[in-house]
């Protein structure tokens, strides 16, 4: 008897701790569901006709439209140079830099340190005296801070765990270091990688500060989102909702990823 | 293409930006922390150590330190203490790999979110007048809670959004630690009569101290990027009850009067603060681990 009511406890617990993980998305997502009226009740309402106004609303909006335009220029182009530079760099350090690579990885670690304020306040003086203030290319450039860091980071482990022999009997067969990375090692961290670049694409996606200094009419869509607080009179928290849904959605898909990048990362040791 | 040349081609292109960008956003503090330069004129002189003296008499600044490290403080002894009970109370509690898996997809969600986002959420949860919370609360008697204008409630209410986000995906992470831990220790302490807490508290968690150190020092590092979330649930405010370091920099450099150079000085003295505090804390980390 006594152990039914721990078990039924226990499992109340952890419903409870499942809601109070996902719910506040759920009803964010309601809300992007609901007219103003249906919001602004005294007793939250969980039953109400569905519309879809508010996403009529944002997508509707050139402003919102054009955040999201950018936001999909500047983070892939980002992710993309990051990835080109950053890969190969982290074959090099995992394999071939073994009394200096420590150093550099540290300094590419020590990168993260940074203060994102550090890097925006500098630069927003040196863009508007190069001409490249409120443009993508200066947005992207400034993401590349991030996106070489994380991808270096990530993937200098994804390489170690290569088998070692495969790479050396590659190497007996006569193929060069740069055939070696291109045709073996590549191919064997690939799942690995992927999940790398997720992260990446997820970490500058999510980026506020620096497209808030960096830019003004060609914004992202973090920066626009923050400031439709006050459209009109009343605070529009159906669009609101909205915006943040659709905010939202592109880093969820990648949640299966993020997973399997975890356990990988676990199952190699913890760094 | 021999070992060397390969080494220099993918290394130096990705180094050297990294080292360019990172060389020009420091020097460039520097410069314009020695100025006196401001965004609403091109004109500007040296002054030498003005701007950091004029710190030292600010109190606004001081202010915003000291809710930086309460910051710093708060969300990541909050993140890990609440990382560490319910990994722990999970992996006694569910066993079946199947809800162990939805409960950890159902924890890695918050984390993903961007923090404007999150942000949103949670502004619309604690609103006064329409959010969930405070219905809840209305239903046993109390409030409305003002969570977000009270200035003593303000900086714990969006630390908690911080916790919900990176709690839940430490405790995946720890979960996913525990179970790659080796059973014998466990199964002699089980022999003994040794209760459940005391087989975590004396054995998986000692075990798990170098992981969780670095999650610690991961998780303190991510807290100083604090901005986004505090400036879209409360832009620093009420008066400068969560208005930490990077807030007050981007005020007085982009907000108010584009003062850069006052803002540069500012950004120096947290970076070097940041940067010594990291190193310290890094060495001893990994002296503790061993």
């Amino acid at each position: 008897m006594g152990k039914l009511i721990s078990t039924t406890l226990t499992r109340a617990l952890l419903g409870l701790l499942i809601i109070v993980a996902l719910g506040p998305i759920l009803w964010t997502v309601l809300g992007a569901f609901k007219e103003l009226r249906d919001i602004v009740t005294p007793v939250p309402k969980l039953i109400f006709e569905p519309t879809l106004d508010n996403f009529a609303t944002i997508l509707r909006n050139p402003t919102i439209r054009d955040g999201l335009l950018h936001s999909v220029i500047v983070v892939s182009a980002s992710v993309l140079i990051g990835a080109v530079l950053g890969i190969p760099a982290a074959h090099s350090l995992a394999r071939h830099a073994r009394r200096w690579g420590d150093d550099v990885q540290f300094f590419v670690l020590s990168l993260r340190f940074m203060p994102p304020v550090a890097i925006a306040i500098p630069f927003i003086v040196i863009y508007l005296d190069l001409g490249i203030y409120d443009t993508l290319f200066g947005l992207i450039l400034v993401y590349l801070i991030t996106t070489i860091s994380t991808v270096i980071w990530l993937a200098v482990p994804a390489f170690e765990r290569v088998p070692h022999d495969i790479e050396e009997a590659a190497a007996m067969e006569g193929c060069g270091p740069a055939e070696v990375f291109w045709r073996f090692s590549l191919p064997l961290a690939a799942p690995s990688l992927f999940g790398a670049l997720v992260f990446t694409f997820v970490l500058v996606w999510n980026e506020l500060l620096l497209a808030l200094t960096l830019a003004a009419q060609n914004a992202t869509l973090p920066v626009v989102a923050a400031s439709i607080t006050s459209l009109g009179k009343e605070v529009p928290w159906g669009v609101i909702n909205a915006a943040t849904v659709l905010l939202v959605l592109p880093p969820l898909v990648f949640i299966g990823l993020l997973m399997g990048l975890l356990n990988s990362m676990v199952r190699s040791g913890p760094k | 293409m021999t070992r060397k040349r390969f080494v220099i081609l993918s290394l130096v292109p990705a180094i050297g930006l990294l080292a360019t960008l990172a060389l020009v956003s420091i020097a460039g503090a520097v410069w314009f922390a020695l100025m006196n330069r401001t965004l609403r004129s091109p004109d500007y002189e040296f002054v030498g150590a003005y701007n950091f003296l004029r710190l030292l008499r600010d109190h606004r600044f001081f202010n915003a330190l000291e809710i930086s490290a309460i910051w710093e403080l708060v969300t990541v002894t909050g993140t890990l203490v609440v990382a560490v009970l319910l990994a722990v109370l999970i992996f006694e509690t569910v066993k079946k790999p199947l809800w162990r898996n939805l409960i950890c997809f159902a924890f890695l969600v918050p984390v993903l979110l961007p923090r404007v986002a999150a942000a949103f959420i949670w502004r619309f949860l604690y609103s006064p007048s329409l959010g969930a919370i405070n219905y809840l609360l209305s239903l046993v008697g109390i409030g409305p809670v003002e969570f977000l204008a009270d200035p003593s409630l303000a900086l714990v209410s969006v630390a908690i959004v911080d916790i919900w986000q990176w709690g839940l995906f430490f405790t995946v992470i720890l979960l996913k630690l525990m179970e790659t831990l080796p059973r014998d220790p466990v199964e002699a302490a089980k022999l003994d009569n040794a209760r459940t807490w005391e087989i975590h508290a004396y054995i998986t968690l000692p075990m798990l101290k170098g992981p969780l150190i670095s999650l610690a020092l991961v998780k303190a590092v991510e807290s100083l990027r604090s901005f986004d979330l505090i400036f879209v649930m409360t832009g620093g405010g009420p008066g400068t009850a969560t208005e930490t370091l990077d807030l007050y920099a981007y005020q007085m450099g982009i907000n108010m009067g584009g003062r850069i150079s006052y803002a540069s000085a500012m950004s120096i003295l947290l970076l070097i603060v940041t940067t010594v505090a990291f190193t310290i804390i890094w060495k001893a980390g990994k002296k503790w681990a061993n």
